[in-house]
């Protein structure tokens, strides 16, 4: 056989020359060239699809050959693809390859040809390529129609992230084709005459019915969907499970979807026995254990898509992946205060096979017990401690017991156990206030806790009992869920009780006890400052046998009524950290710390007040101004309560603003306030002092000031200046004076109002009626016909009074106090008319007109006294003359009568001018012609003085005044 | 069911059809569904016969439709329109037992062809356009229909004699199927 291959061989080699040169020179096809070559087209796939044979008679054997292939597109010439194939050729075997276009194939026509080559070592070199074959072509335009627009590649699948190419075959070259990729316009390139493609990569998946690509000329718009699938992924988390050892259950992960409507599929194929099964799910698969006791199984899940194929494995032995089936029908039984049984069932797993189970019981979501039990059917257990009228959850799981692998799922079941009597006294406190003397007891009590109350509390039994008359009980039954009671007790002293009770018994009682006296409130309050976790606090006990001490306080002080807190303390405790959720910053907190006696008695110990955080004040006090004069001024803000402030308050600070940037006074700082302003501020470190005086301050300046408390937080807002302006220095002295004296002119204008009559009588009475003079009653008394009233009219005037005024001088009325330098200018002459006295030496009758009122004191020196009258006349007639007219008036009509029984040869009547009656000064500047001592009578004018005449004329004014009533024309007819 | 938010636009929104080069060939095709001229011209008993031959046709487009459509578009659909068959082959049956004159008119010319499911285009992208136009067409359809059942009522106020719903009236009390047949379509109720 050796010597038959070698000879074998070199023929061959000596025939293969020979063959080349033959083809060479012959042209004879060599007998490897590729026979019967088929293209066909898979549009689908895009794939050309070639199928040839190699005919080669004088061969048995297998060759390893080459082919090279060669793809041109729309012309042959233009080749795109060259390949060598390389394959083992046996005798007449018809040969396939495939090549896929990135160009839809409807858009191109294609050409291919081969050429071969052998490729054994068998054969030695030179290896020379056949013929290439004729080109064969591959045209699917051929099953396209004569619509004017095709695209192309119809409903073409890919892959997210690859590339794609789409074309268009336009038949109108006419045609303006415009394409679109999900409404964007795109441009392509033109690979022919009406042909254009269009390449897009790395496309996305957009949405699951695809992504819309379109052309549209002329007539309706062609277009395909490219169907983008998100890439397959790797099955996850591959596992497989028995719940029963007759059925696996493989389950895992099948990641993202790829979101096409065609689902990838799933197949379960398991190598040692070399079953299969589709999956019905995308995410689990059932797998039937075979009866033959296999116990190892090597699953591979392989998941595959147009694109991809995944698979994953796992070697599963049977007995370590049982996970039972949950246990059922789980209920507690015999269910009491403290015990409760509980009982299930499970499913049974094989023949001889138990599970253990799990039972745990949870309380308030917390597993407080747990016990294993090996179960085959039926379990039960028996709970215990439990606590009364709690409610619990028993919840079941088992495994495999043979193999533990995993737990099966849980089932569970709740219960409550039954109720007890309360196993805790409630916590009591007391509050007493004296009405009348007579002690009234708020009773407060804090619920008993759920672990204690032990079912639901009904009522509270308050039990009071007088302990002065032991026989006196009192009881009272407060329904719950109330927290208090109040008992009114008189001034003995008592024990009360207080028991809760459920519906099963009552609870130990608690005792407090109570003195029918006040106790003693003085104790001095402390101050202590809080921290975060609350109210730190240590008192010195008072008595060695304290059973306790409690802490009192209300968790809303600033609101009514109070909220009664309290915290009970052992007898060793000296010291305690009060704290509640209800403390709040910036409220003052008022502790009281009671020592509790032998005997339950509770006696003050401390007071306390503090802040959990002190802060500034919120606001500041209402300040009064007082006492404003030109260099201070006193503020004061007595209303402020500094108990209810929101810190302790340590002082106040008095800023002061001057406008005229004046330095700060001694006591005051300088400081900035937030605005930048300068201010001066005044420190009081005491606060209970709420004045302060202002001083130095300079007159007619404005200030602005505030007065604003502090605490160690800080102080209080500074934003309510108030302004004042200090007065001028010498306001006040006008003031002084200028309002006294007007009040003393109102006084006097006062009095001289009530008084005006009596001024009027002194100053201007009136002027008496002649007729009702007293003189005439006298006459008549008399009957002296030789007295009568003279009447005007008939006296003949002897004498003319000529009185020489010098220029300016004024008239000055008779009988007016004047100084003798003043009545020297006006020295009346005097002209007889008739013959006078000097030439009368006799008595005659003289009737003298004399006003009182008009010249008293000259009445009372006698001016008229120097003329003689009879002794039975009257020293003057007195008489009411309100003018000379009335007065001439007067004597003319009512006395003319009377005068007329007057003889005139025994009246002897002087007439002498008003205006030259003698005057005081007269007197002493007696005129020229003075007229002789003589019966006359003498007439003064009579008139009636304005009140503000009446008083003595000081001045020209008031002379001038007279003057224009007392015109002496009017005086004479 | 003449709305196009309740089935067209959910359509157009789930295939990406919104592009206004779309919505321009989003069209109904003639025959697809019987011209609003052809409706009025058929008799009462031939429009009804009509009508229920289209909500067959309508139901397996729906039916074929269904991986195309929202879900809940699609039921509300596909009930709409049973509900609507019931009805109208209710009033069917009434016309038919009854002695309207018009329900026995001889029919008129035809309403064209009988409606034919759509032929499915040979690719993705012209079925989804050949689909928008069909939901086009079925809510034009609707909104016909419903017009020509309100002309119903509209004649009935101007003849009683020859009222249709006076008909169904007398049908109604004869046979009185439903009690509520009375307040469905004769009163030219639209569909909605």
């Amino acid at each position: 056989m050796a010597l038959f291959a070698v000879l074998q061989t070199t023929f061959l080699l000596a025939l293969l020359p020979l063959r080349t040169y033959q083809s060479e020179v012959l042209s004879e096809p060599l007998p490897l060239t590729p026979e019967s070559l088929n293209v066909s087209i898979n549009s689908t796939k895009q794939c050309l699809h070639l199928q040839w044979t190699v005919h080669n008679p004088d061969y048995h054997q297998e060759f390893k050959m080459v082919f090279q292939i060669q793809i041109s597109r729309f012309k042959a010439s233009n080749v795109i693809w060259l390949e060598n194939y390389s394959t083992t050729v046996k005798r007449n075997q018809v040969l396939h390859w495939s090549w896929e276009s990135e160009l839809p194939l409807e858009c191109a026509i294609h050409f291919v040809r081969m050429r071969t080559m052998v490729d054994d070592a068998r054969i030695p070199a030179p290896r020379l390529w056949s013929n290439w074959s004729s080109w064969e072509k591959a045209d699917a335009q051929n099953s396209l129609g004569d619509h004017p627009l095709y695209v192309f590649p119809k409903d073409k699948l890919v892959e997210e992230g690859s590339n794609v190419t789409v074309c268009y075959i336009s038949r109108n070259h006419q045609d303006n084709i415009s394409c679109y990729l999900e409404d964007v316009l795109i441009y392509g390139r033109q690979l022919d005459q009406n042909v254009w493609a269009f390449e897009f990569k790395n496309v996305s998946f957009i949405r699951k019915t695809g992504t819309n690509f379109y052309c549209k000329g002329q007539g309706d718009p062609e277009g395909v969907v490219l169907l983008v699938s998100k890439v397959l992924e790797e099955p996850k988390n591959f596992s497989c499970e028995t719940q029963d050892l007759k059925t696996l259950t493989c389950t895992w992960d099948p990641g993202n979807d790829t979101g096409l409507i065609q689902l990838p599929s799933y197949t379960l194929f398991e190598s040692f026995s070399g079953k299969k099964t589709l999956c019905k799910h995308r995410n689990r698969c059932d797998w039937q254990v075979t009866q033959d006791s296999q116990e190892m199984y090597n699953f591979t899940l392989v998941a595959e898509n147009y694109f991809r194929k995944r698979s994953v494995s796992i070697l599963f032995n049977l007995i370590h992946g049982v996970h039972p089936m949950a246990p059922y029908s789980l209920f507690p039984k015999s269910v009491s205060a403290t015990n409760a049984t509980v009982t299930w069932k499970v499913y049974s797993i094989g023949s001889s096979s138990a599970l253990l189970c799990q039972l745990q019981l949870l309380g308030e979501g917390k597993v407080i017990q747990q016990h294993n039990i090996s179960v085959r059917v039926n379990g039960e257990y028996l709970l215990s401690e439990l606590k009364p009228d709690t409610e619990y959850m028993a919840r079941v799981r088992c495994a495999y017991a043979d193999h533990f692998w995993k737990w099966s799922e849980l089932i569970s079941q709740n219960f409550t156990t039954a109720e007890a009597a309360p196993s805790e006294a409630p916590d009591v406190w007391r509050d007493v206030t004296f009405v009348s003397g007579h002690p009234t007891v708020t009773l407060f009590w804090k619920p008993l806790s759920k672990v204690h109350a032990n079912g639901k509390i009904l009522f509270y039994n308050v039990v009071v009992e007088n302990l002065d008359e032991p026989s006196s009980l009192k009881v009272l039954s407060v329904p719950a869920p109330a927290n208090s009671t109040k008992v009114t007790l008189n001034q003995s002293s008592y024990q009360i009780c207080v028991t809760a009770h459920n519906s099963v018994g009552p609870s130990p009682a608690s005792t407090v006890a109570i003195s029918g006296h006040p106790g003693n409130e003085n104790v001095e309050e402390g101050r202590m400052n809080g921290t975060e976790d609350g109210f730190p606090m240590s008192w010195k006990p008072q008595s060695r046998n304290a059973t306790g001490y409690v802490v009192e306080w209300c968790d809303s002080p600033q609101h009514l009524p109070c909220v009664l807190r309290w915290k009970n303390l052992g007898p060793t405790n000296t010291d305690t950290v009060i704290s509640s959720g209800a403390f709040r910053p910036g409220v003052r907190y008022n502790f009281r710390i009671y020592e509790i006696s032998t005997k339950r008695m509770a006696h003050l110990l401390e007071k306390k007040a503090g802040y959990l955080k002190e802060l500034a004040p919120s606001y500041n006090p209402k300040v009064n101004m007082s006492n404003l004069t030109s260099h201070s001024f006193t503020l004061s803000w007595k209303d402020y309560p500094t108990e209810s402030q929101t810190g302790f308050i340590q002082g106040y600070y008095v800023y002061l603003k001057s406008k005229t940037g004046e330095k700060c006074h001694r006591g005051f700082e300088k400081t900035f306030l937030t605005d930048n302003s300068v201010c001066c501020k005044y420190t009081i470190d005491n606060p209970d002092q709420k004045t302060f005086v202002v001083k130095d301050l300079q007159p007619e300046s404005a200030y602005e000031f505030l007065v604003t408390p502090y605490t160690s937080a800080g102080e209080g807002p500074l934003d309510d200046f108030r302004k004042v302006t200090t007065p001028d220095e010498y306001s006040h002295i006008l003031i002084h004076i200028i309002l006294p004296m007007v009040f003393f002119v109102f006084v006097i204008m006062i009095i001289c109002y009530l008084k005006s009559q009596w001024l009027k009588d002194k100053c201007y009475p009136d002027i008496p009626d002649p007729y009702k003079s007293s003189v005439l009653s006298l006459i008549k008394f008399k009957e002296n016909p030789h007295i009568t009233i003279m009447n005007v009219n008939d006296c003949v005037p002897d004498a003319i009074e000529v009185v020489n005024k010098p220029e300016g001088s004024k008239m000055q009325f008779v009988g007016t106090r004047k100084s003798p330098t003043e009545t020297k200018g006006t020295k009346p002459a005097y002209l007889d008319l008739l013959p006078t006295e000097k030439n009368y030496s006799g008595p005659g009758p003289c009737i003298c007109f004399e006003n009182f009122t008009y010249n008293q004191a000259a009445s009372d020196l006698g001016y008229c006294g120097h003329f003689p009258v009879t002794p039975q006349a009257p020293h003057c007639q007195l008489g009411p003359l309100t003018s000379p007219e009335n007065l001439l008036k007067t004597l003319e009509q009512s006395y003319m009568n009377s005068l007329g029984e007057i003889p005139a040869g025994e009246a002897n009547l002087n007439y002498v001018s008003q205006l030259a009656s003698p005057m005081s000064g007269d007197r002493e500047s007696p005129p020229t012609n003075p007229p002789e001592p003589a019966l006359c009578s003498e007439y003064k004018m009579q008139m009636a003085i304005p009140l503000g005449l009446a008083s003595p004329a000081r001045s020209e004014n008031s002379s001038l005044s007279s003057t224009a009533l007392l015109d002496p024309r009017e005086h004479c007819h | 069911m003449q709305d196009p938010s309740t089935l067209l636009d959910p359509y157009i929104r789930l295939q990406g059809l919104h592009s206004p080069v779309l919505q321009e060939h989003c069209r109904e095709r003639p025959g697809d569904f019987p011209s609003e001229d052809a409706l009025w011209r058929l008799s009462r008993q031939d429009f009804l016969q009509t009508l229920n031959t289209t909500l067959g046709l309508i139901l397996r487009m729906l039916s074929a439709l269904q991986q195309d459509l929202p879900e809940a578009a699609h039921q509300q659909a596909e009930m709409n329109v049973r509900g609507f068959g019931n009805n109208i082959h209710c009033m069917a049956q009434l016309l038919r037992g009854s002695s309207d004159p018009k329900a026995a008119e001889p029919t008129q010319p035809g309403p064209g062809p009988t409606p034919l499911p759509p032929t499915p285009p040979s690719s993705t992208f012209q079925r989804k356009l050949r689909n928008c136009g069909f939901l086009r067409g079925y809510h034009r359809f609707m909104r016909t229909a419903g017009q020509v059942l309100r002309g119903w009522g509209e004649r009935q106020g101007r003849s009683r004699r020859h009222s249709p719903c006076r008909a169904l009236k007398r049908g109604a009390r004869r046979t009185r199927p439903f009690p509520e047949i009375r307040r469905l379509a004769p009163r030219g109720q639209p569909p909605r």
